[in-house]
């Protein structure tokens, strides 16, 4: 008998989870341990701070899917490692504090054969004074800040109605942040909602990111053909900007956010301030805070997880200059580099380095997006680990490990620019490879035949359809498991 | 403001007949297929 403690259950646990289940006899144990007690469709959380979508229908309890799949559910945050066990006790263990009403704050052990660490980013708003729902910005990251901003946007609009211009700021916080596509969505939907209620002119909406330039979205730019032409992602963006009458300001640093006043500096060096009246601004990720000791008790950490929290697995980690970055650099079994039987799929593995071009201000400052790891291949990285553990434990330890390198992986990503069957739009884009691969493609590193655009109602109608899907799938109802990753 | 703005105002603008289409209900409901399976071949290839 086995037991697989999965830490985590967003789209990497909650999928890990429910393939082992699926493959694994009933004398095996799947564990998972989340603080949460929902599971969260976070791609339609834009739709919630916008006021299109109740948080009811992005969530749903996990206990009950727990229950009835036969999964074991701990509504507890992972605080201590002990992948080696401890002095009394060999067997690898991970230390958890109750986060469930009735228990809160009660901490246990729990001991493991595999451990799949699937705890996705930490939201760090402190990284910037001032940043999110508890400073002086919103977020739409979680079903509840997604809430809260609706709620602010409302009030914008009635501002808005009353004959009083409004300055709308959405973009990230942090000149390290991820997730520029979300900024990019909630920016279109924010603007889209105000053409509906019939405010648009006295509106300015600025979108405001760490990004060169506009349509790099973390994965350094896009090239595709287009009617017969090559075209960039950036040229695809600045028409959307143009036709939507949307400001932009790229290659910013948020330094702090002061109520109703923006402080940033750009790549050149240079510092402004820019006030708002609403400003949705997105937060740097961490790993989760986790502390790892040895069996005799020595704090492991930093040999276990990079200084970001994130934990390092089968990547090259070399230090290199950006000319010399390679795809071969990337994990593709997400092992721990220190412990074989410790996997890190989706955002919790730290990445070798970014994939846009990394850059810095005269002041040093770092201004260069984060690379993405969440949705698609955060569910494909997943089910290679889910894989490869069931191997291990049905075939024995020598069974080969699974591989899905973000160098030799597509992924299909849906942005929205406004919702609604008839007067929706979205941003439709394929690519392959994520993680552009020099080599095998050497014009731009990508296959332009699995790499494209489109804008239309369509685009619209497949991210809806992709809410409801994944949200099947996540409930694991019948045949679940035939929807990809 | 940076020269983003110029960018933008140099970026080329849909014509009127490009926004209909964009949402006419079946030219899209054509571009729904083809989006699709363009998708489902990048998606095959990912799962490999």
């Amino acid at each position: 008998m086995a037991r697989v403690v999965i830490l985590g259950a967003g789209v990497a646990g909650h999928t890990a989870a429910l393939h082992l289940r699926r493959w694994l006899g009933r004398e095996h144990e799947v564990v998972v341990v989340s603080p949460n007690s929902k599971w969260n469709w976070i791609p339609s959380n834009i739709w919630v701070g916008v006021g299109r979508m109740t948080r009811s229908q992005v969530t749903f309890p996990l206990a009950p899917v727990y229950r009835r799949k036969g999964i074991t559910f701990h509504q507890a945050l992972a605080t201590t490692l002990f992948p080696e066990g401890t002095a009394d006790d060999p067997t690898p263990a991970v230390e958890i504090r109750s986060t469930a009403p009735d228990t809160a704050g009660e901490t246990s052990r729990l001991t493991y054969d595999y451990l799949v660490n699937a705890t996705g980013p930490r939201l760090n708003f402190a990284a910037t004074p001032g940043l999110g729902p508890d400073g002086n910005s919103l977020s739409v990251c979680t079903d509840s800040h997604a809430e809260h901003t609706a709620g602010e946007l409302k009030a914008v609009i009635a501002k808005l109605r009353a004959g009083e211009p409004q300055r709308l700021v959405i973009g990230t916080g942090h000149g390290t942040c991820t997730c520029e596509g979300a900024a990019f969505e909630y920016t279109f939907n924010v603007e889209h909602e105000l053409r509906a209620a019939g405010v648009r002119d006295k509106a300015e909406v600025v979108y405001l990111s760490n990004e060169y330039e506009l349509g790099d979205f973390g994965v350094g730019g896009l090239t595709f053909t287009e009617r017969g032409f090559t075209t960039s992602s950036r040229t695809w963006t600045e028409s959307l900007f143009r036709e939507r009458d949307v400001k932009a300001i790229v290659r910013a640093h948020v330094q702090k956010v002061e109520p109703g006043v923006i402080h940033y500096e750009q790549l050149d060096g240079s510092e402004h301030e820019l006030p708002f009246d609403f400003a949705m601004l997105l937060p740097p990720f961490r790993g989760a805070d986790l502390t790892a000791y040895d069996r005799d008790g020595n704090d492991i950490t930093s040999r276990m997880f990079a200084p970001n929290g994130f934990l390092k697995v089968d990547a090259d980690y070399t230090a290199r200059p950006y000319e010399e970055w390679s795809a071969k650099d990337w994990p593709s079994t997400y092992e721990s580099a220190a412990y074989p039987n410790i996997f890190a799929p989706g955002i919790a593995f730290a990445p070798p380095h970014g994939i846009s071009v990394p850059r810095k201000s005269p002041n040093g400052t770092v201004i260069a997006p984060a690379p993405p790891r969440t949705g698609m291949p955060a569910g494909i990285t997943a089910r290679a680990v889910a894989s490869t553990i069931r191997d291990r434990i049905t075939q024995g330890q020598q069974a080969p490990a699974h591989h899905a390198s973000m160098a030799h992986m597509g992924a299909a990503c849906v942005a929205s620019a406004g919702t609604g069957f008839t007067q929706g739009t979205a941003a439709a884009m394929t690519m392959y490879p994520v993680v552009p691969d020099r080599e095998a493609f050497p014009a731009t590193g990508r296959d332009p035949r699995g790499t494209s655009g489109e804008i239309g109602l369509a685009g619209h109608w497949i991210k809806a359809i992709l809410h409801y899907l994944f949200i099947y799938k996540a409930k694991a109802r019948p045949l679940w498991f035939l929807i990809p990753e | 403001m940076d020269s983003t703005a110029e960018s933008i105002a140099a970026a080329p603008l849909p014509t009127q007949r490009t926004l209909r289409m964009r949402r006419n209900v079946p030219f899209q409901l054509l571009r729904f297929a083809a989006i699709n399976l363009r998708m489902a071949g990048v998606i095959l290839r990912g799962h490999k």
